[in-house]
């Protein structure tokens, strides 16, 4: 019996579906159907009623995408969703670059020390993260208010920054979590970045310099365009996350009370559970932001395809 | 190869999380229905306390759980578990809980603000015949069991009542030459200004933005109306004459007169939303704040090395012109049933123990409330002394509407923040004509439809 299934499974060739069976089961059940229940209700009226059984459901066609296009709270909110990606992506970059250019100059010990180091940033919690740079910044005795009056005039500092509060306004608050989102995500890029490092020969190294080129030019002339399939990548992922940053942005804010501070996460977060509950409105902002996460996606796997190598 | 092998791997870990997390939550349902089914009397009854978990006020309730398992022998094994929910998540928490039917509360505390909305979001039981047969119900205040009343079924009891006023500190006052408390908003003003000057880098007094029910005190007290309602039908006053002038007042205690600092935009009388300690309140018990708008039971929020305890009093929020003080808003909470609740039986057993009139009052007084009972309101010792006399007071003139509308907790602390939201961009320096009008259509549309549209 086993060995002509096996040989069965041999001549049709379904051994590599049969081992994709477990986790395309798994997906199913943990994404595709979630998926499709979301897709549904994003076309009904479904709100708490409606969940325990009070009044029925019904179907409203397009009216929650329709009420979402015409509602400025969205239009702001995916404002600073947009703005604050486009502030955090090209300074974790820079940075998490600028890390591994360094790690890559570094001794073994040294390096060993500042990665792991750098490391710990990235593992720590981000709800935990959150909290200290809140902390940092309380306008009561936060360490950054007072540095910030301690700074000489001429730098931007001084006695106005006393008891500065960088929640109260959506500029301070998307400061505050650029910073915190820039610190615990760049070890990430530094280390991918020192990993791609390696694979270039020193050859290439060694002729540019001896051809003259300075720091600059090496990087831009040898580094960059033999890595750039992993800048793109980077670039991609950064965007995802960065885009979709639900936790440090909602303890930043403190929570729900701010809607003028709210990006797309929080906002459809609050639209679903905030009182009365609109379960199908938010779902079809969820769509929204998948679409928009997919869009990002569709360029990443291209990307990753062309790669190559991280596949 | 080696690469191959990692998702299988992940697959592997990932199916045996799902299996465990499936097997947790099959197993705990099922000992949670068995538990139910094998005797009449619940093992336990959770019940939902708002605010932060306060040492004197464990120590009440535990009193009433003796009681209530001497008063209800058939309930001698039932324990009671309270549980804390924070004042600015508790519709989300009520939200949830009926949602998925999960961790929800047998008995909830509720803001008597609250209880039309969630009665309406169907998350309160129907205690209609319960309170009927109390013997308790005829000495409520009647105004109070009205506000839990809807197309005359019952939702909830009053438990307490409460009202704000302004704290200050007696020595202070003497030393800054203020002979009597303010009672207009100009000397509100210059006190605070005095106050300011004496005690150099602390605030004058707190212009919050999230806390309408204190707020809403300005607006009454220069004679105008949030809104009003006439035939079922609401109609938002922000934009009237009064109004605008109490908005422009209170924007200005940090824009122009800078007696508030900055870091009190966008938070409560506790700091930023969601939390249930700090900010003004923190502020004052350590001397930061001169004056400060709360009730008498901030007490039991203030920092345990509060300073000059023993010098603090209270006066009415002031009225714009004096000399009677501005109306306050008649605060307090309610208790409820949960809809989902198996036990309401045993849960209203127990509610008639946590407000009979001698545990109401006692809780009353712990706190700094005024009990729901109208005779124990008039005969209490609420206007003696210096503490209370401010609130006592204040509670002779106050008003409810439209804060107990039934889209009010949507408009003022669920999806909407409409007031706070006005208060902090005008603080933060937007147009003071066209935020106000938003404001205004925007609280119309909420209260009477219960969205934005």
């Amino acid at each position: 019996m086993a060995v002509r299934a096996g040989r069965w499974v041999r001549r049709h060739r379904v051994a590599p579906y049969l081992l994709l069976l477990p986790s395309l089961a798994l997906v199913a059940v943990l994404i595709l159907w979630p998926t499709v229940q979301i897709g549904t209700f994003s076309f009904q009226n479904y709100g708490l009623d409606q969940l325990v059984g009070a009044s029925p459901t019904q179907w409203v066609g397009f009216a929650n995408y329709s009420q979402i296009l015409h509602d400025p709270e969205f239009w702001l909110s995916l404002k600073l969703s947009v703005l604050s990606a486009a502030a955090m992506v090209p300074l974790t970059l820079v940075v998490g670059t600028l890390v591994g250019l360094l790690l890559a100059r570094l001794g073994r010990k040294m390096a060993a020390f500042v990665s792991s180091v750098a490391m710990l940033a990235w593992a720590t919690p981000a709800v935990s993260a959150s909290v200290i740079f809140v902390w940092l910044a309380t306008p009561d005795g936060g360490v950054v208010d007072w540095f910030l009056t301690k700074v000489p005039h001429w730098l931007g500092g001084g006695a106005h920054w006393a008891g500065f509060s960088w929640t109260n306004a959506a500029l301070p608050a998307y400061t505050l979590a650029t910073a915190l989102v820039v610190w615990t995500s760049f070890p990430f890029i530094a280390v991918s970045v020192l990993a791609g490092l390696r694979t270039i020969p020193d050859e290439l190294f060694d002729s540019a310099r001896v051809d003259g080129a300075g720091p600059w030019q090496v990087f831009w002339r040898v580094t960059y365009p033999v890595m750039r399939p992993i800048f793109q990548v980077l670039f991609l992922l950064s965007v995802i996350w960065d885009f979709g940053v639900f936790t440090q942005v909602y303890i930043i804010i403190g929570e729900l009370g701010q809607r003028d501070e709210y990006n797309l996460g929080i906002y459809e977060y609050s639209t679903a559970f905030q009182t009365p509950p609109a379960y199908g409105l938010a779902s079809a902002l969820a769509f929204v932001l998948t679409l928009i996460l997919l869009i990002i996606t569709v360029g990443y796997v291209r990307a990753s395809v062309r790669e190559g190598a991280l596949l | 190869m080696g690469l191959r092998k990692t998702p299988a791997a992940l697959v592997a870990i990932g199916t045996a999380a799902a299996l465990a997390i499936a097997g947790c939550s099959s197993s705990s349902s099922s000992t949670a229905s068995s538990s139910s089914s094998t005797s009449s009397a619940p093992s336990q009854l959770v019940v939902w306390r708002m605010g932060a978990s306060v040492a004197s006020q464990v120590t009440w309730m535990n009193g009433v759980v003796t009681q209530f398992h001497k008063d209800f022998p058939q309930y001698a094994k039932t324990k009671v578990k309270v549980v804390w929910i924070p004042w600015t998540t508790n519709a989300t928490d009520w939200n949830n809980a009926l949602a998925s039917g999960k961790n929800a509360p047998d008995v909830t505390e509720l803001g008597n603000t609250q209880t039309p909305t969630e009665a309406s979001l169907g998350v309160l039981a129907n205690v209609t015949n319960y309170v009927d047969a109390w013997s308790g119900k005829s000495g409520l205040v009647s105004g109070m069991l009205a506000n839990d009343t809807q197309n005359g079924d019952i939702y909830a009891v009053p438990w307490f009542g409460g009202v704000r006023a302004v704290w200050y500190r007696t020595d202070q006052f003497k030393a800054a030459g203020i002979t009597s408390p303010p009672t207009t908003w100009t000397e509100l003003v210059t006190d605070a200004q005095k106050l300011m000057a004496k005690y150099p880098g602390t605030y004058g007094i707190d212009a919050i933005t999230d806390d309408t029910n204190a707020f809403a005190s300005f607006i009454w007290g220069a004679g105008g109306q949030i809104a009003t309602e006439s035939n079922g039908t609401w109609t938002a006053d922000l934009t009237s004459a009064a109004d605008e002038a109490a908005i422009k007042f209170y924007v200005s205690l940090y824009r122009t007169y800078h007696l508030s600092p900055s870091k009190y935009i966008g938070q409560t009388e506790l700091g930023n939303t969601g939390s249930t300690s700090g900010g003004a309140n923190t502020d004052f018990g350590l001397g930061k704040l001169d004056m400060y708008i709360d009730g008498p039971w901030a007490t039991a929020t203030m920092p345990a090395n509060s300073t000059d305890k023993s010098n603090w009093a209270s006066f009415p929020i002031p009225s714009e012109n004096g000399p009677n003080p501005a109306p306050v808003f008649a605060g307090g909470s309610d208790l409820g049933i949960f809809k989902t609740s198996k036990y309401p039986q045993a849960d209203w057993d127990l509610i008639t123990v946590m407000d009979n009139t001698s545990n109401s009052t006692s809780f009353a007084n712990l706190q700094g409330f005024f009990p729901p009972y109208t005779a124990e309101l008039t005969a209490g010792p609420y206007k003696a002394e210096k503490f209370s006399a401010g609130f006592a007071t204040a509670a002779a003139n106050s008003q409810i509407s439209p804060l107990n509308a039934k889209n009010w907790s949507t408009a003022d602390t669920g999806k909407y923040f409409i007031i706070p939201d006005m208060l902090k961009s005008l603080m933060n320096g937007a147009p003071f004509q066209s935020t106000v009008a938003a404001a205004n259509s925007q609280l119309q549309t909420v209260l009477n439809t219960g969205a934005e549209s």
